[in-house]
Parts: structure tokens; sequence; C-alpha cells
């Protein structure tokens, strides 16, 4: 694995980064409740953001606003902006279907589908492209290469997804985010419900996977949030209260509270 | 003697007395199934022959078989079922998944509730009073539609049952790969909750084959072969009803043995349905 907080996340800091994601002015709601207050935020492409903060602090809300998984849900609703390379998603035009093969998601508890480990993977592609056999062959080796699991279950792509261990799954469902060839990946709490072993996999896997994706990744595990991202921001009750470099909010965070929470005072 | 000890003595003797209870409960539960599947078997098997499959029911004082009946039965229950399924499968689906929070499928559930545990001779009494009084005469087509009413209960709520089993993490993540929400419901959620679906028909399956009530006010009976749909038509549930009332012997015969081929069929499709859900629980 590579060091924590590697010297290279200087130099990157230093460079004007190119913003992919952009949030403005948001407010969530669930029903009538405000779970998000004026958030804004800007996302660097091709980098790792975490976000951190106690139970109940906003960041899987805010997560799950990137790719309007949220709707799924009708009493909860989002205003503001969402810029994805400078277009609003939020808008009632965008198509959402199409919005998410773009910005792809993985679960806190891994949910690889009930079919084989190549459909788990070819499903995804074939809803938006047609490719032959042997393409779809290729593509999925590359999704399972990509996520480090190809060598683990190269000779059993037809056993059920829901047959490998949590680790397995986990690296299958990021598989299949990769094999639709999104542009942003949105990781909630990945590694909460694996061993440390498997856990330490998926970090190595994020530490690859930021060379080609915009990744953001809600945390609770604040080591984690300090080993795997560039940039962290703390949430603390709807709002965001500090957003920087992850080596100054672990080191010298500007407000108190997130003092107070990264030495473990309170969350 | 120390309290300690007397509670745990005494705790033990409450224990005692409330295992023996609920032992000797469900030992009268099972003692009557026993008593009823033993006296069909003793009485049923004996006039179990060849002959019971491949002849007409007899007249009174002759020998025969049901051959009419079990096909009039199996006529009718497929027809019920190949009706009744898919409006149940679809409403279950509207339930569980498009119509989740709408108030729709808070009433539609409660309705169902109450259809669900309908007399079936009210069900018998809407049809004959829908389809036989207007076409003047007692169908097989009729029956078919009374058993396929008493399908659409059961297979809706098992359905919506099951699909409401499938996380929703699994609905979220086939979203979040940009699928459709039917392709999700198609590929995801039908897939994961397929073993509970299809045992929601069998039992449904289960539960017309038996029924006779119904039957009494649409299909009523046949003495004869008859494949037509439009005309009245023998079923085991009737053809036993009526043989095990009347004051012949071979026709009572003929009773047992048909209740004793519906139990086993019965029990053959509740114990596939078992062996279906107990695989998806081992998974």
């Amino acid at each position: 694995m590579k060091p924590m907080l590697s010297t290279d996340l200087n130099v990157a800091e230093t460079t004007a980064e190119k913003a992919k994601i952009e949030v403005k002015n948001l407010n969530f709601y669930y029903g009538q409740s405000k779970a998000l207050k004026d958030i804004n935020l800007s996302l660097p492409e091709r980098s790792v953001t975490a976000f951190i903060g106690p139970s109940g602090c906003g960041k899987s809300t805010l997560l799950r606003v990137l790719n309007r998984i949220y709707e799924l849900y009708p009493k909860q609703s989002a205003e503001g902006q969402v810029l994805l390379d400078g277009k609003n998603i939020l808008d009632r035009s965008q198509d959402l279907n199409l919005l998410r093969t773009k910005i792809g998601m993985v679960f806190q508890k891994p949910t690889p589908f009930p079919m084989s480990i190549y459909e788990n993977i070819a499903f995804g592609v074939r809803l938006y492209e047609k490719i032959s056999k042997a393409e779809m062959d290729n593509r999925v080796e590359q999704a399972l290469k990509r996520a480090a699991l190809w060598n683990e279950v190269k000779d059993k792509l037809n056993a059920s997804g829901q047959s490998l261990s949590g680790g397995q799954q986990q690296r299958l469902c990021i598989a299949r985010t990769v094999a639709v060839k999104p542009e942003v990946i949105l990781l909630d709490e990945p590694a909460s419900a694996l061993d440390p072993l498997s856990t330490a996999k998926i970090e190595e896997l994020i530490d690859e996977l930021q060379a080609d994706y915009t990744i953001v990744i809600v945390t609770h595990n604040m080591q984690q949030a300090a080993r795997v991202s560039r940039q962290t921001a703390f949430m603390y009750l709807g709002e965001l209260i500090e957003f920087d470099r992850t080596e100054k909010i672990f080191t010298s965070p500007r407000e108190k509270r997130t003092q107070d929470y990264i030495t473990g005072r309170f969350g | 003697m120390s309290t300690a000890a007397s509670l745990h003595r005494s705790r033990k003797r409450k224990n005692a007395v409330m295992m023996a209870l609920c032992t000797i409960a469900a030992g009268i539960g099972l003692v009557w199934l026993a008593l009823i599947l033993g006296a069909l078997l003793y009485k049923g098997l004996s006039g179990l022959s060849l002959s019971v499959f491949t002849q007409m029911t007899p007249p009174p004082g002759d020998a025969g078989g049901l051959l009419n009946a079990i096909y009039g039965s199996i006529v009718m229950t497929v027809i019920g079922i190949v009706v009744g399924t898919p409006i149940g499968v679809l409403a279950g689906t509207y339930m569980a998944e498009y119509g989740r929070f709408s108030r729709l499928t808070t009433v539609v559930r409660f309705i169902n509730d109450i259809l669900l545990s309908a007399p079936s001779i009210i069900v018998g009494l809407f049809v004959y009073e829908l389809m036989v009084r207007p076409m003047g005469h007692f169908s097989a087509i009729a029956g078919a539609v009374a058993l396929s009413i008493l399908v659409i209960p059961v297979v809706v709520r098992t359905t919506e049952d099951m699909l409401n089993l499938v996380p929703n993490a699994l609905r979220e993540a086939g979203t979040a790969i940009g699928a459709p929400r039917w392709v999700v419901i198609r590929s995801v959620a039908y897939r994961a909750a397929l073993s509970g679906i299809v045992t929601g028909i069998l039992l449904a399956i289960a539960r017309i084959s038996g029924e006779t009530a119904p039957l009494l006010f649409t299909a009523l009976n046949n003495q004869f072969w008859s494949s037509n749909l439009n005309a009245p038509m023998a079923s085991l549930p009737v053809t036993i009803f009526q043989f095990a009332l009347s004051p012949y012997e071979e026709w009572q015969q003929l009773a047992w043995t048909g209740a004793l081929i519906i139990t086993l069929t019965v029990l053959g499709l509740s114990i596939f349905a078992r062996s279906l859900t107990g695989r998806r629980e081992d998974r």
C-alpha cells in the first residue's frame, strides 16, 4: 500500500485544478426537516474527496444528492445547484438514467445482483451499449482486473455474485460501477462492513482509481479519510463546517469543531 | 435452602409445565391431521386403481372412475391460474414497486385482505350472477373465472410480500448503475423474489384445486365426459361432494379415492413450494 499522506499530495494541491462537481447553495429536505443547509463546495477532477462527520451530519445525504438517487423516495427534495462540468444536474430536464451512468455509486453493504459474476458486470454495460460477446468478455475482464478481483474469480464467472465473500462482493460492485465507464464514483462507507484486510484492498483500489475518476467517499473512519483522500469536508448537523486539503484538516484545522471532532472529543 | 436455589427449582417446574402444555397443544393439532390423512389413506387407497384415471364417473350401482372429474379440475384450475396469476403479479408489483408510497396501495391492500378471507361461496354466487344467469346455463368457463377470482388475492399478497423483502439497497444499486425502473424491477427485484412469487402461485393452485363451493354455482357438474368450456363440467371436489352424500357404495368409494387424490396433490404442491422457499433461505 502507498504510504499515507504521501508528499505528492502537496504538488497536486498547488496546481489550480478543474472542478468536476460544484455544489452551490444546496439545501435538502426530508419532508419538512432540513437535512442540508446551504452547502457550497467544489470537487476537483481526478482526485479523492472525503466527507466526514458524526452520524446524522448529512454526509451521506450530500452524496446521495450527487446522483439524485434520493429521488427514489417521494418525500425527499433538494434545492440549489449541483454543477457537473458546469451543467446543473438538479435541473428538471436532466435525464436521471444517463446521469447515473456518468456518476456511479457503491454502497455501504455490498449489493451484488442476484445473478452470476459475469452478468453482474454485463448487466450495466448492456443497458446503454450494444457490443459483441467477445467485446463484452473483454469488458468484464477489464472491469474485474480494475477492481483487483480477476484472479480470484476468473475460473468461476458463472457462479452467483452472492456466493462471494463480503470483500469480494464489494470489489465486484466496484467492478460493476467501473464497467459502465462513469466519470465520477461515489462511495458510501464502502469498507465499513468489511474486515481490515478487505478494507485495505478497497483503499488501495481507491488510490489507483483516482488517476481516472473523480471519487467522493463518505466515511466515519477518520484514519481512512486521512489515508485515501486529497481533500476532506467536515460536516456537522447539516452544515459544511470546513473543507480543505486533507492534510490541513487533520493537522491544523481552522474551526474548533473540526478540531474537536478529529481529536475524538465528540462524535 | 438458599433463595437462588429455590427460585431455580420453581422456574424449572414452571418451564416443565409450560413445555408440557405446548407439547399437548401441538399434539392435539397434529392428531386430527394424522387421523384425517390416515382415514383417507385407509379408505381411499383400496379404491385407487388404474380405472379411476381411465373411466368416467359411473351411474349408480356401476363401476367406473373419475377421469372426467380429474380432467375438469385440471382444466378449470389451469385456466383459473392462467387468468389470475398475471393480474395478481402485476397488482402486487404495483403495490410493492411503483405505488409503494401511494394511498391507492393502502386501499388495495385492505380490500385484497378482505377478498383473501372472503368465503369462497360468495365468490361462487358473484360469478353466478355475473356469468351464469346472463348466459342462461352453467359452464366450465364460469367455474374457471370463479377460481381465478380466488387466485388473485393470494398471488397479490405473496407477490407484494416477497418484493417487499427484496432489500431497498438492491434497488438503489440497480438504479445507481443507470437502469430504468422497469429494468430494475424485471432484472433485479423479480429475480431476487422469484422463488417466493412462484411459491405463492403454487399455494394458489393448492387452494383452488380443493374448492367446491364456487364451482357448485358455476361449473356445476357433469356425469359425462365434456371438454366444452361453454357447458357444465365435472370437477373432483363437486364430484366428491355429490358421491359422498349418495347412498351408493361405489360412489362413496370413489369419493374417498377422489379426496385422497386431491389431498396428495395439494400435499405434493405444498412440499414443492416449501422446498423452493427453503432453498432461497439457505443461500
